[in-house]
């Protein structure tokens, strides 16, 4: 089997040989300390997985031709202020951040050009246009992609952020203040948003799009709940996904995620009746989510990825073994795609990731038709838990 | 007073301003007023926004009418010489940007009537040391949003206790944060959420 075959099998509870093995990703500053313990040159951590999935033999889990149902054309990435160590920028959404220059993890908006309706006409309204021609791929090159059945990873097109995005327009508490003093605003947004997605993922799916999957994000709950009220969720945004989602059924896609951290169990119920069906990166957190407790009580309509604590990382190699076993029956039950539940902290040493990998390679995947592992710099990192690990 | 509470807990920014304006020429002492119509309803909601009953948005217009209304009361308490028993030094500890958490405990704290010194983000301990200082203050509140990042919150104790502020009582809250690092790290108290950062600040002031 190749990748898009296993994820496609696993999301759909059919027959695999075995579970995909992936990962969220790394941050940099993990890389750069793993440098000092055996890891390669070569290989490098942030946003893009590439350096990294070919070093730790990963499956991919995304791929194929996209679609660019955000933002066209993109506000232009300024650098404006230089304060040293951190350093003032305006982003492609058009808020300008303060972040520091060497590390990827962390940024604070400082200002906002989305504030009212006027700036939501002039700044951002004009750039929701599905007519934009930069948002499409080369469709000559997409349909060979899309009509070939051995097309080798997963084929999974962009379906943006209906909240997600917003808030970052125009931060946590004018977002939050707009839900209340300007409904109609909130709304009319909102489906200007879906109303973009929607087209271009017709125009996608007019050029033959296969789609397996369907990725959305939206970042929009915090360690107690939701950033909104589900009521506010499904009046305003419940309507809109299923905009999305029904469409994509149409066409073949019924594999719909969300990327939120946070607290989500009061949106798992809305997002279903929304057609989104699979949670992205469960994270286990100090609320302490649990894919094994997901299943129990959603049973095989929420469909999974993620969900091991990656805190467990940075302890003792009984415990990680013990968490992959426990996960064990639900990934070979189906639905789920176990990895860890956000980005690989520093704090892990790469003997304890590596013993997680070969752990989840031996117990999760059972070592069938795994991809091979790059060469190490140094001595290969320890596998077997000692007594000191407990 | 009731109407000023309700006023507050719905978020109401026109009533709260309006029924604060009427209870001054009533004659109402701006003290009672901030005590029993502003602060029971932000009180009100700091209970119910720990319990799941309304969320950041309500939170957030709430404190809003709260603010409103303080800005007519404010310069009338500051003539009469009152002013708030304690005080509380906030801010999100160094290396860490995150601050919407911080920004919500900040709002209920105010609304508790607790003068809260925001410092903002990437707080270094040597800055907290100093705002304890210059603020005299009671309590020394510290966010942080990471794993990585909440270890900063043991070097601003250390810094604290340095500095040979023993008395002054540190709160700590975050998303990775729990009870048992607040005990690892020698802090005070932890508080999983906004309203119970409130009550954990009022319990540590009255121990």
């Amino acid at each position: 089997m190749n990748d898009r075959q296993r994820f496609n099998a696993t999301m759909h509870y059919q027959w695999r040989d075995r579970v995909p093995i992936c990962d969220l990703g790394f941050w940099a500053e993990t890389i750069n300390v793993w440098k000092q313990q055996g890891l390669p040159g070569w290989v490098s951590g942030g946003y893009d997985t590439t350096t990294t999935d070919e070093f730790f033999g990963m499956d991919a889990y995304i791929g194929g031709p996209n679609v660019n149902v955000g933002l066209c054309p993109p506000f232009e990435h300024l650098v404006i202020e230089d304060r040293g160590d951190h350093e003032l920028v305006q982003q492609p959404d058009g808020v300008q951040v303060l972040r520091k220059k060497y590390m990827g993890s962390t940024f604070h908006p400082e200002r906002h050009l989305l504030v009212d309706r006027a700036s939501w006409q002039k700044h951002y309204k004009p750039r929701l246009d599905p007519d934009t021609p930069s948002r499409y791929p080369d469709w000559d090159e997409a349909r060979r992609c899309w009509q070939n059945s051995d097309y080798p990873r997963p084929r999974v097109i962009s379906g943006g952020s209906l909240y997600g995005w917003l808030r970052d327009w125009m931060g946590c508490e004018q977002i939050s203040y707009l839900v209340h003093d300007d409904p109609a605003l909130f709304e009319e947004v909102v489906t200007t948003i879906t109303d973009c997605i929607v087209e271009v993922h017709q125009r996608a799916f007019d050029n033959g799009a296969q789609i397996d999957a369907c990725a959305m994000w939206e970042d929009m709950c915090y360690s107690g709940g939701p950033l909104l009220s589900p009521e506010t969720f499904r009046k305003y945004l419940v309507p809109q996904y299923q905009r999305i989602t029904e469409q994509l059924r149409r066409h073949g896609c019924d594999v719909v995620w969300v990327d939120s951290e946070g607290n989500i169990e009061q949106l798992i119920a809305p997002w279903l009746e929304a057609g989104v069906n699979c949670v992205f990166h469960v994270e286990v957190g100090t609320w302490r989510q649990d894919p094994v407790d997901l299943r129990r009580r959603y049973g095989r309509d929420l469909l999974m990825m993620g969900g091991f604590d990656k805190q467990l990382l940075a302890g003792g190699k009984n415990r990680i073994e013990a968490e992959i076993q426990r996960l064990a029956p639900i990934v070979d039950e189906g639905g789920y795609i176990p990895f860890c539940d956000h980005r690989v902290p520093p704090d892990v040493t790469m003997s304890n990731y590596m013993f997680y990998l070969h752990t989840a390679r031996d117990v999760w995947a059972k070592q069938v038709n795994l991809k091979p592992f790059g060469a190490l710099a140094t001595s290969d990192p320890v596998r077997s838990p000692t007594a000191s690990d407990t | 007073m009731q109407q000023l509470t309700e006023a507050v807990e719905m978020g109401n920014l026109t009533d709260a301003k309006r029924l604060t304006d009427e209870l001054l020429k009533a004659g109402k002492a701006p003290l009672e007023i901030v005590e029993q119509g502003l602060s029971p309803g932000m009180a009100n909601v700091g209970e119910k926004f720990k319990s799941n009953q309304i969320f950041v948005p309500e939170m957030l217009i709430a404190a809003r009418a709260m603010k409103e209304a303080m800005s007519h009361l404010e310069p009338l308490l500051v003539r009469a010489g009152i002013t708030p028993k304690y005080t509380v030094i906030l801010g999100t500890v160094q290396g860490d940007l995150h601050d919407i958490g911080k920004n919500l405990v900040g709002m209920l704290l105010k609304g508790a009537n607790i003068r809260v010194v925001d410092l903002g983000i990437n707080v270094t301990p040597d800055q907290f040391v100093a705002a304890v200082k210059e603020h005299n203050a009671s309590i020394v509140g510290l966010s942080a949003l990471l794993t990585t990042t909440m270890l900063a919150m043991k070097t601003t104790i250390k810094a604290l206790r340095a500095a040979g502020y023993d008395s002054v009582k540190v709160l700590i809250g975050g998303a990775p944060v729990t009870a048992q690092f607040a005990e690892e790290i020698g802090a005070d108290g932890y508080a999983p959420d906004a309203a119970s950062a409130v009550d954990m600040a009022k319990k540590l002031v009255t121990a």
